[in-house]
């Protein structure tokens, strides 16, 4: 089961960002948001100084422990994406001021294509099908 | 060490926080099948403990003997360091239970049920309780016996919150509930855990709410607590490994490792659930896979 909420970001900003939990998913929840933060951040959605909902909102929000969001956050925190300031909100670091290269933001889409390819093979699928249903795939976001 | 302890203001938190729930060596059966078996677990405040276990595992057994509501023939449950048979009226009020099947005064309305218990506690959140019963939409005014399922169900988990427990024990709390409903129950325990710090064991079917909520995971085996663990941790650290089983046994022997669960498959192969820190070798033909929720109930309650 996916549920997707939004998420209003901040005062100063006023960005909605996407949070989703998997359920059923072999990646707990906290990785699960952590890699999306680290997705938006690199693709220049989330920039330096925006700030994050804290993990009462976002725990309430999402209805998940308020460990789970401690979790991610905190790993984050020490990735140097997130940098935590007493008493407020979690902000997006100094230096993530813009939204990676486009060769360097592809490399995390590696995993997710890795265990892809490995499925296809399982299938024995011919390279050229599993890259024409990824063309489709991409192409039906974009017209959504 | 206890001298040192004892010298810390009351308000400062332990380091070491007593347990909300002892249980040791619980024994019970009824007539030859053997329930509970040296059964020990131990709750700590502000855990959130899913209790899994298939059907007729007995979790609706161990949690009526933690609340003291079933004898166990051996074994002993204190609940805030009370044993649970001489518990005080103190500690009583900070218990919370929701039961599987509704104990609900059928020919009360809910305006008079809630008016009931209101009386036997020392604290009763009424804005809590006013916010709940109108956001659920529960008929005030009508006998308990005409309302539906869902609706006993909420009000018997608003009835458990209403005077803020510091240990909640909920027994298939949503099982007639949609899933909106179950969303905004699950909102109820965050809120719960984030405000008081309250000790939380549910047992469910319904693993994704379980999978939310639950920080912690118990799984319910041969009688016994087979394993209790942060949920995070087991996603983490649980591969299935499988291949043929000379492969799969040579490489449980060489990283040190017990199986979780051993599965026989076709022509000597086999499938093994097995909890690593560090990654699993793949050499010898074997495959190594993450697991989810769903396997880890599969292969730990069988």
């Amino acid at each position: 089961m996916c549920t997707t909420v939004l998420v209003h970001i901040g005062n100063q900003v006023n960005v909605d960002t996407f949070f989703s939990i998997n359920t059923g998913s072999t990646e707990p929840i906290y990785r699960q948001l952590v890699e999306q933060v680290r997705r938006r951040i690199a693709g220049g959605q989330l920039s330096a100084g925006q700030e994050l909902p804290s993990v009462r909102e976002l725990a309430q929000e999402l209805a998940v422990h308020p460990m789970t969001i401690s979790k991610a956050y905190s790993l984050l925190e020490a990735e140097g994406l997130l940098e935590r300031r007493r008493g407020l909100a979690m902000r997006v670091a100094a230096e993530h001021s813009r939204a990676q290269s486009a060769a360097s933001r592809v490399e995390l889409l590696r995993p997710s294509l890795e265990r892809a390819a490995a499925e296809a093979r399982q299938l024995e699928l011919p390279a050229r099908q599993a890259v024409t249903l990824f063309k489709q795939i991409l192409d039906e976001g974009n017209t959504e | 060490m206890n001298a040192m302890l004892k010298e810390l203001p009351a308000a400062f938190p332990s380091p070491f926080p007593s347990p909300s729930a002892v249980l040791t060596g619980l024994h019970l059966d009824y007539g030859r099948q053997a329930v509970l078996n040296s059964l020990d677990w131990q709750l700590l405040p502000g855990q959130v403990v899913g209790l899994l276990g298939r059907n007729g595992a007995g979790k609706t057994t161990l949690l009526e003997t933690l609340l003291g509501l079933r004898e166990p023939q051996a074994g002993t449950v204190s609940l805030f360091g009370q044993p649970v048979a001489q518990i005080d009226d103190a500690t009583r009020a900070r218990i919370g239970y929701v039961p599987q099947q509704s104990d609900l005064f059928d020919s009360f309305t809910a305006t008079q049920l809630l008016a009931y218990f209101k009386s036997f506690y020392p604290r009763w959140n009424e804005a809590k309780v006013e916010g709940l019963m109108s956001r659920w939409d529960i008929a005030r005014d009508r006998p308990i016996a005409k309302l539906s399922g869902g609706e006993q169900q909420r009000l018997s988990i608003i009835r458990a919150l209403a005077h803020e427990p510091d240990l909640l024990v909920l027994d298939e709390p949503v099982a007639s509930l949609d899933p909106a409903g179950r969303r905004d129950f699950l909102r109820e325990l965050v809120d719960q855990v984030l405000d008081r710090g309250t000790t939380v064991v549910f047992s469910t079917h319904i693993l994704s709410d379980l999978e939310r909520v639950a920080f912690n995971v118990a799984f319910m085996r041969q009688g016994q607590i087979a394993l209790q663990a942060p949920l995070d941790e087991l996603l983490d650290e649980v591969r299935a490994v499988s291949g043929p089983s000379s492969a799969v046994q040579a490489l449980l022997r060489g990283a040190g490792l017990t199986a979780l669960s051993r599965n026989p498959l076709d022509d000597g192969f086999e499938r093994c659930l097995v909890r690593s820190a560090t990654p699993l070798s793949t050499a010898g033909g074997l495959q190594v896979q993450p697991v989810n929720l769903e396997d880890l109930f599969m292969a730990l309650t069988q």
